[in-house]
């Protein structure tokens, strides 16, 4: 589970995530319920929160994830190179009552194979889970989900999740699942409106990442790429040193 | 794709350099609409870093496409397959920089990524030791067994640059009289702005003759001394006005954000990350980027309403705008210019980068200088006998950086000598250091590439007719960033905003921060 709890003496590391997916599959929702447990209904698509960090805290690590949140510009598509760059981790998001976001989502994976860092830790995101009929009657979307997580509770908020509508599920959960296998990605079905899912995402993610790639002193770590953020080696720019400033900089 | 004609931009950039992107950095909390576009796929114009064989495809087209860089080639040389680590990774381990540079820790743009609170969203890894090459052997003593305390400070062919006092005073190297006139020199260099009188006549002066004259550093010491300077010209070339300043920079920026070191650079690509987060600000304040869309040539014209500028695209869209800012000043291309060479080696050269001092970050690069003469680079021809070659500088980038994998380095070679001797010079330059490391095996070049850089003569921001259409000189090749990029950026931007109230480049944070910084 994420949180902010207190600094155990556990090795930390920062891992940049970023988002993708088709607007309005609600990927800045998702953020919002990972790092303020909040969801808005019928928000705007909002230009702003666009860099969000979050701990999550492991049985033997502390991971900081740095999230990179598109900024609602995702119509032109050039913006991902810089977001995707260097990225550890993506969510590709899309919306399981609209197939055309899991097109999308499938362009964003290739697009990431291709020009992503080598190791990059894929997780494939069908959200909106709550829209779909099972939502409503049962908790199958966990066990479908993950295999070897628990079954998360029944989040709070189901009984809003249009019961008496008719099913909105327009992308089947195995359809899904069966790319995410192909292409080696993490899958999950999540809602951001209940909860459902979410943290567990981020839980799966952290787990993903190897630890090879997040530390080690120089020239030890083997693999082949230099992912590993190394905390002794950074220079923190909020802290000039008194003795050395005596004008002008920083702060 | 949807189409950019509809909208009355308020400014449009054209491509994403460094202080095009300063730019909208500083322009993304005005409320102005802003279309920021670059005719490349990819960000960061001559500040880019793309991997390798991004770089490749680069280098076929560059010559054609831009009149910033020419004569571009890639080479790989054959290898005897000797097993691990001698062999190239996957191409996307690599990020390759077009234009490398050092931060010093008093440069305005470190001040501005502060206070703009965009530092949140880069790494900054120290610059460590600076090493200057010597042709001369015959007092480097046995090099086969050198003393344990002279180990840290030499290297074959090449002698570690004292990073500080202490440093001089435990120097094994140097003698007592040698180390007496350098520690009075240093006294000077601390307060040279106040003592005009002690350079004023030698202010034209080569900065040796300097030295010799006025403190009596013998000549051994003045390599380092010049190789601080970073100059890209000769010793005879290096003034001492243009020196002291340089010298000073350097020493009084050891220690502002940590022991050991004065300059950072910023991980995973350089300024091209700084290029990144500095566009991706704007994006959140609403710009819009498109990258692969260019301005035809003519591409601007008055528009009928007398406010605004017609732009003609590559692909044949029009748009129109209050202001267009774009790069290079086509018709005043100068004399400035640089070879340069980029290469990956087979080996982390971990013996350059020894640690800065207790405390300090482990050291992400180093810098190599190979002064004036010291490579055996013969004259071309009698008009050019006797004339002294200028210098060559190598940075060397560790895996620390995210440029390249572990296990391997990548070394950014310039001269300003131009052309193929050019080429040749920084050859010469990396094979000799190569073979001052003395690894087994011995470090390889696993893939290289060279090309010439130019830049504009004159730095000034041009105002075309109609008057909102601006040009910013071509960024300059200086290998320790010029700080006057920012004045010209803090220039248009005040010309856009216009007068008022808003500081340049000081911003709150979007978000709330946690406990950052820990
Ligand atoms: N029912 C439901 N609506 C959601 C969910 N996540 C987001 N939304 C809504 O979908 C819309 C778009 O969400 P947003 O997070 O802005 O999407 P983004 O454009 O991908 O960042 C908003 O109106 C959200 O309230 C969810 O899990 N369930
Ligand atoms: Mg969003």
């Amino acid at each position: 589970m994420a949180d902010s709890g207190a600094a155990a003496p556990k090795p930390s590391s920062s891992v940049k995530l970023v988002l993708l997916g088709e607007a309005a599959v609600g990927k800045s929702s998702l953020v919002m319920r990972f790092v303020n447990n909040d969801f808005q209904e019928n928000k705007e698509p909002t230009i702003g929160a666009a860099f969000l960090t979050q701990k999550c805290n492991l049985p033997t690590r502390t991971i900081k994830f740095e999230i990179w949140d598109t900024a609602g510009q995702e119509r032109f598509a050039s913006l991902a190179p810089m977001y995707y760059r260097n990225a550890q981790a993506a969510l590709v998001v899309y919306d399981i009552t609209k197939p055309s976001s899991l097109t999308k989502a499938q362009h964003w994976v290739a697009e990431l194979h291709r020009q992503a860092s080598p190791g990059i830790v894929i997780a494939l995101v069908g959200n909106k889970a709550d829209l779909a009929a099972e939502a409503a009657a049962g908790d199958e979307l966990g066990d479908d989900a993950t295999e070897d997580t628990d079954a998360a509770p029944g989040a709070e908020g189901e009984e809003d999740a249009d019961a008496d509508n008719a099913d909105q599920r327009r992308v089947a959960t195995k359809t899904a699942k069966a790319y995410a296998e192909e292409e080696g990605l993490l899958f999950f079905e999540t809602s951001a409106k209940t909860g459902k899912n979410v943290a567990e995402v981020f839980t799966a993610i952290a787990n993903a990442i190897p630890e090879a790639s997040l530390k080690g002193p120089r020239g030890a770590a083997g693999g082949q790429s230099s992912l590993g953020r190394q905390e002794d080696a950074r220079v923190n720019l909020g802290s000039v040193r008194p003795e050395g400033a005596k004008e002008g900089c920083a702060c | 794709m949807e189409t950019l004609d509809k909208t009355k931009w308020d400014v449009v950039i054209v491509g994403t350099g460094l202080q095009q992107s300063l730019l909208a950095l500083a322009l993304s909390r005005s409320g102005k609409k802003i279309l920021h576009i670059d005719e490349n796929k990819y960000y960061g114009g001559a500040e880019a870093a793309l991997a390798l064989q991004e770089a490749e495809e680069w280098a076929q087209h560059v010559d054609t496409g831009s009149a910033t860089f020419s004569n571009a080639a890639v080479t790989t040389p054959e290898l005897s397959q000797s097993g691990s680590g001698q062999s190239l990774a996957s191409a996307r381990a690599y990020s390759i920089e077009f234009s490398p540079q050092l931060l010093y820790a008093r440069s305005s743009l470190l001040q501005y990524l502060v206070s703009s609170k965009v530092y949140r969203q880069l790494e900054f890894l120290a610059v460590g030791s600076f090493w200057v090459y010597s042709k001369d052997t015959s007092d480097a003593g046995d090099a086969s067994s050198p003393s344990t305390a002279e180990q840290s400070s030499r290297l074959g062919q090449l002698l570690k640059v004292p990073s500080g006092r202490e440093d001089v005073f435990q120097d094994q190297v140097l003698d007592f009289k040698a180390k007496r006139a350098l520690m009075k020199f240093l006294r000077f260099i601390a307060e040279y702005e106040e003592h005009t009188e002690e350079w004023e006549e030698h202010k034209e002066n080569p900065f040796s003759v300097f030295l010799t004259e006025k403190f009596r550093v013998p000549a051994a010491l003045q390599a380092p001394l010049l190789a601080l300077t970073l100059s890209p010209s000769g010793t005879a070339e290096t003034s001492t006005t243009y020196a002291l300043p340089r010298v000073a920079r350097h020493l009084r920026s050891i220690g502002v954000f940590g022991p050991g070191f004065g300059a950072v650079q910023a991980k995973w690509g350089g300024m091209s990350e700084v290029v990144q987060v500095a566009c991706r600000s704007c994006a959140v304040g609403g710009g819009v980027y498109v990258l692969g869309k260019g301005l035809s040539n003519p591409g601007v014209s008055a528009s009928e309403d007398s406010d605004m500028v017609t732009l003609r695209l590559k692909d044949g869209e029009t748009i129109s705008t209050k202001w267009v800012v774009e790069e290079g000043n086509e018709v005043s291309s100068g004399p400035s210019q640089l070879c340069r060479s980029i290469t990956v080696v087979s080996s982390p050269l971990a013996q350059l980068l020894p640690p800065l001092a207790e405390e300090a970050p482990s050291p992400a690069s180093a810098v190599v200088v190979f002064p004036s003469g010291s490579l055996p680079l013969r004259p071309e021809d009698a008009k050019e006998h006797g004339a002294e070659l200028p210098p060559v500088h190598i940075l060397v980038f560790s895996s620390d950086t995210g440029e390249c994998p572990a296990g391997q380095s990548i070394l950014y070679a310039s001269t300003s000598l131009p052309g193929d001797r050019g080429f040749q010079l920084l050859s010469m330059a990396v094979d000799a250091l190569l073979s001052s490391v003395k690894e087994s095996p011995s470090p390889a070049a696993l893939w290289s590439l060279r090309y010439e850089h130019g830049s504009d003569s004159s730095d000034d921001t041009v105002s075309q007719p109609p008057n909102h259409v601006l040009r910013f000189a071509r960024p300059s090749l200086d290998l320790a960033f010029d700080d006057s990029a920012l004045d010209r950026v803090k220039d248009v931007w005040q010309r856009i905003v216009g007068a008022g109230t808003d500081e340049f480049l000081v911003f709150e944070d979007r978000e709330p921060v946690g406990d950052e910084d820990e």
